[in-house]
């Protein structure tokens, strides 16, 4: 018999059984996973690259490492450099497999890359950044006026900007007398709150940059922001190099907690990851780093503990209690940023172990707590985080959703890249399927080759939302087989598990038909239970039985379809009009404090106003999640899509 | 004519776990002590064999988290009523074995052990159930104050999984022959083994048959002295 090892492949999440002496490359195929080849394993183009962490990982219970993999080939050696060979590359293509492995595959290595839905709204916002610029010019010291160039500095800028008792940054004290001269005593100076010397730049000076970052469990995005205007000048995004490490936050806190240098790791990781996010942006629109005089950060609570090097193991314990709720303001170079000399970082509030920073971002955008009508907000994650206010109060919870709207967990799900299934419908009658695929422009009706990889998050409500509206699947989740006779797409596996062929073999570029089965049902009834539930239970607490508007909020949210969502019940019946896509609200947060300092202070007002209620204490929690679980839901009725349910065949 | 009824009434018990109708199950036991039915026999071959084909339909994926929670609610409200008249002598000699169970420190999910527990309970297992996020210790003590069989530990989250490699450590130094099972969504085979559990479980059905066979293990052992 032949040997089978566990293979994982990171960040898609992939994992599988793999024979003995296959290629990592092989592995990958059969797992669904794309990596590059341009050779076709001939060792000439260097393309497959794939990094082997070394290491036990008790999310998947599997030690990895180099020692289950073949020796390293001389020509191997010569596509990769020195650091690479030391920190556990190796080409996919002709490196076998003889034992468990995790397998990270690197953005360039991977086969299309995928569509950035975080992109930057529009947001109307006072312009008042902490940052203000003055512009000055001096007199040349004399042997009669022989001051200090620090003293000439502050006695200008208290002259003529009337700034008094300013302080300086040390690291531009450093610069500051070559400075001077080089702009011949005519400088650009940045000071923060009217307090600190954060920059001086020779000459006159007209733009003023900032960067805010989303640091996503899955995905970070930096925008580069125009402090002057507004605008978002150049925007960057790539996949959170702490994935290999674990899918999801707790499987990082984990990792922080077993390894004695996990949390470092984590840090370097996500350093570096930002820094490259730093250097694309400026680079874009013809700046370097040390022109960005501000950033705000936001990320869930175990992000911004990971990015802040703070130990983040007490988030993963109930009662979950963050190292601090308060704004975080600690200097760029302290986080070991690249930024203008001086600058800081500001990091929003906490408001408690699972609803962070990113979600203060949400409120900062909406501004719930400003509004007479009741809103319901729902950030859609690898973490759900739900707010329920207005005016009077603020409420809000967490919600584990697991990563089954991001495509993982499920068979045949994926990221949103090109060949990705995003839109689905079902002719009740027939029970056959058209489906749109991400890079083509039309709804595919009908046998042809249209390389379809796989099913994306939008993709998988939507066809939930679509078998259960034909009666493919009942209320409670099951398959209803009888509907067997009707077509040949419903059947059972070779796991005896009944599915639903959404795309036939010879549609796919997988050479494998695209079902979607009971497992992959169960987890998204979990996860849309998890939402629901969070949904209701504030609501309870607040004491409502509807609210007045719903925004779904996250990448993921704005490609979402309503009514698909509210078909399958993941979030309480509301009129569909008054349900609304924001997309990426954190990052839209973070560009507004960015932008505006009196948005900072009532981030930190607000944060310990909002009440966070923790749902698996509450004494209603196991029966509403219980009830959640069904198509729309067990017991509450939904009148506003009353006439969808009313069509469903029984 | 009274043995009619009481095929009857059984069939009731046993229907109304596995439609969780409650008001059947409770209607039923109310007639069966009317009876005057032994009380045992009503929760074993009625209730609890009800549970089992609730328990095959689970692992077949018929039913699903919420219809076992809701079986579970009908089961309750029948034992409700016919436990109070159980002689209690003839309970003892029905005992399959005493477990501990909870969900470990820092974790407060516990619908999953509450699944469990429910199977044990059924299948005649005296449960002591320490609730959620139990301290390590608790484990340790309950299993000494009680002297249970098996420690049955939960948990939901990867970062408290974590913590039962301490628990598992702490039972057996004070306890060699107990009996440890671990479940709970981040667990595996591998992990269990790694910690040094003498069981694991995927699932609720699985955590059954997993116990009966850590039970009879442990009586063979006994009846041959080798404990």
């Amino acid at each position: 018999m032949v040997e089978m090892h566990k293979v994982i492949f990171q960040p898609s999440g992939r994992r599988g059984e793999v024979e003995d002496g296959k290629t990592i490359r092989e592995a990958a195929q059969e797992l669904g996973v794309d990596i590059e080849s341009v050779c076709g394993g001939k060792l000439t183009c260097g393309k497959c690259k794939v990094q082997i962490h070394e290491g036990f990982f008790e999310k998947f219970g599997i030690e990895s490492s180099m020692k289950h993999t073949s020796p390293l080939l001389e020509q191997e050696k010569k596509k990769l450099t020195k650091e690479e060979i030391e920190s556990g590359y190796r080409l996919s293509c002709n490196t076998t497999i003889h034992g468990d492995l995790l397998v990270f595959v690197p953005e360039e290595s991977r086969g299309g890359g995928q569509i950035v839905r975080k992109t930057a709204a529009d947001i109307k916002i006072r312009l008042d950044p902490v940052i203000k610029k003055y512009y000055l010019e001096l007199n040349p010291p004399t042997l009669e006026d022989p001051v200090g160039d620090l003293e000439r500095l502050m006695a200008g800028l208290s002259d003529i900007h009337n700034l008094k008792n300013l302080t300086i940054d040390y690291m531009v004290l450093k610069r500051l007398p070559d400075v001077l001269r080089e702009g011949e005593w005519k400088v650009t100076v940045d000071v923060r709150y009217d307090k600190e010397i954060v920059n001086i730049r020779p000459g006159y000076h007209e733009q003023r940059v900032g960067l805010a970052i989303d640091v996503g469990t899955t995905t970070v995005v930096g925008y580069l922001t125009d402090l002057d205007t507004g605008k978002v000048l150049a925007v960057d995004s790539m996949m959170n190099p702490q994935v290999p490490y674990g899918e999801d936050v707790m499987a990082r806190i984990t990792y922080a907690m077993t390894h004695e240098d996990g949390l470092k790791k984590m840090n370097e990781a996500i350093k570096k990851g930002l820094n490259k996010i730093i250097q694309n942006v400026t680079k874009e629109v013809g700046l370097t780093p040390e022109d960005i005089l501000e950033l705000v950060l936001v990320g869930n609570t175990c992000m911004h503990h990971i990015f802040l090097d703070i130990n983040p193991e007490y988030v993963g314990l109930a009662p979950f209690p963050p190292a601090t709720h308060h704004s975080v303001d600690v200097k760029a170079r302290d986080m070991g940023l690249k930024a203008a000399p001086g600058a800081y970082a500001h990091v929003l509030p906490n408001e408690a172990g699972f609803v962070g920073a990113d979600n203060m971002g949400v409120v900062v955008a909406t501004e719930p707590h400003k509004k007479d009508i009741l809103q319901l907000i729902i950030d859609i994650g690898t973490n759900g985080e739900i707010v329920l206010g207005n005016k009077e109060k603020l409420f809000s919870t967490s919600c584990a959703t697991g990563p089954a709207f991001e495509g993982a967990q499920i068979k045949f799900g994926m990221r949103a890249a090109p060949g990705a299934i995003e839109r689905v419908r079902i002719d009740p009658e027939t029970l056959e399927p058209k489906y749109k695929v991400i890079g083509k422009a039309d709804w595919h009706t009908h046998i042809e080759k249209i390389d379809a990889r796989g099913i994306c998050g939008s993709g998988i409500i939507e066809v939930i939302a679509e078998m259960f509206k034909a009666g493919i699947i009942k209320k409670n989740g099951t398959f209803n087989m009888d509907l067997q006779e009707k077509t040949k797409r419903i059947r059972k596996n070779e796991k005896g598990e009944p599915e639903y062929v959404l795309a036939w073999k010879e549609e796919t570029s997988i050479n494998k038909d695209i079902t979607v089965t009971l497992g992959d049902v169960r987890a998204m009834q979990l996860a849309k239970a998890a939402l629901y539930t969070g949904s209701k239970i504030l609501m309870k607490r607040y004491g409502v039985n509807e609210v007045d508007r719903v925004l779904l909020a996250g990448a993921f949210g704005s490609y979402i379809d309503k009514e698909a969502s509210m078909v399958i019940g993941m979030f309480p019946d509301c009129d569909l009009k008054k349900v609304k896509a924001i997309g990426n609200a954190a990052g839209d947060g973070a560009r507004i404090a960015l932008l505006n300092k009196q948005k900072r202070k009532e981030a930190d007002k607000i944060a310990r106003r909002i009440r966070y209620i923790e749902l698996t204490v509450d004494p209603d929690f196991q029966t509403e999640f219980m009830m959640a679980m069904h198509f729309p839901h067990m017991k509450d009725k939904f009148p506003h899509i009353q006439d969808i349910l009313d069509k469903i065949p029984r | 004519m009274s043995e009619d009824k009481k095929k009857e009434l059984l069939e009731e018990l046993k229907e109304g776990v596995i439609n969780y109708d409650e008001e059947r199950v409770k209607k039923a036991a109310e007639e069966w002590i009317k009876n005057g039915f032994d009380a045992n026999e009503g929760i074993f071959e009625g209730l609890a064999a009800g549970m089992e084909v609730v328990g095959d339909l689970f692992e077949k994926n018929e039913y699903f988290v919420p219809e076992v929670l809701m079986c579970a609610d009908a089961l309750y409200a029948g034992l409700d009523i016919l436990r109070p008249h159980v002689k209690i002598d003839e309970s003892k000699e029905r005992l399959k074995g005493e477990v501990v169970i909870g969900t470990v420190e820092g974790d407060v999910h516990d619908i999953g052990k509450n699944i469990v527990k429910l199977m044990f309970e059924t299948a005649g297992f005296t449960v002591h159930d320490l609730g959620k996020d139990v301290p390590l210790e608790k484990f340790v003590e309950e299993q000494m104050r009680t002297d249970s069989d098996i420690v049955a530990l939960s948990a939901m989250m990867t970062t408290t999984m974590v913590g039962m490699k301490k628990v598992v450590e702490k039972i057996k130094e004070k306890n060699p022959n107990v009996l440890i099972l671990l479940g709970g969504a981040p667990l595996s085979e591998d992990i269990a083994k790694k910690y040094g559990a003498d069981g694991y479980a995927p699932d609720a059905s699985n955590a059954l048959s997993e116990a009966l066979r850590m039970v009879s293990t442990l009586r063979e052992m006994k009846k041959k002295g080798e404990i």
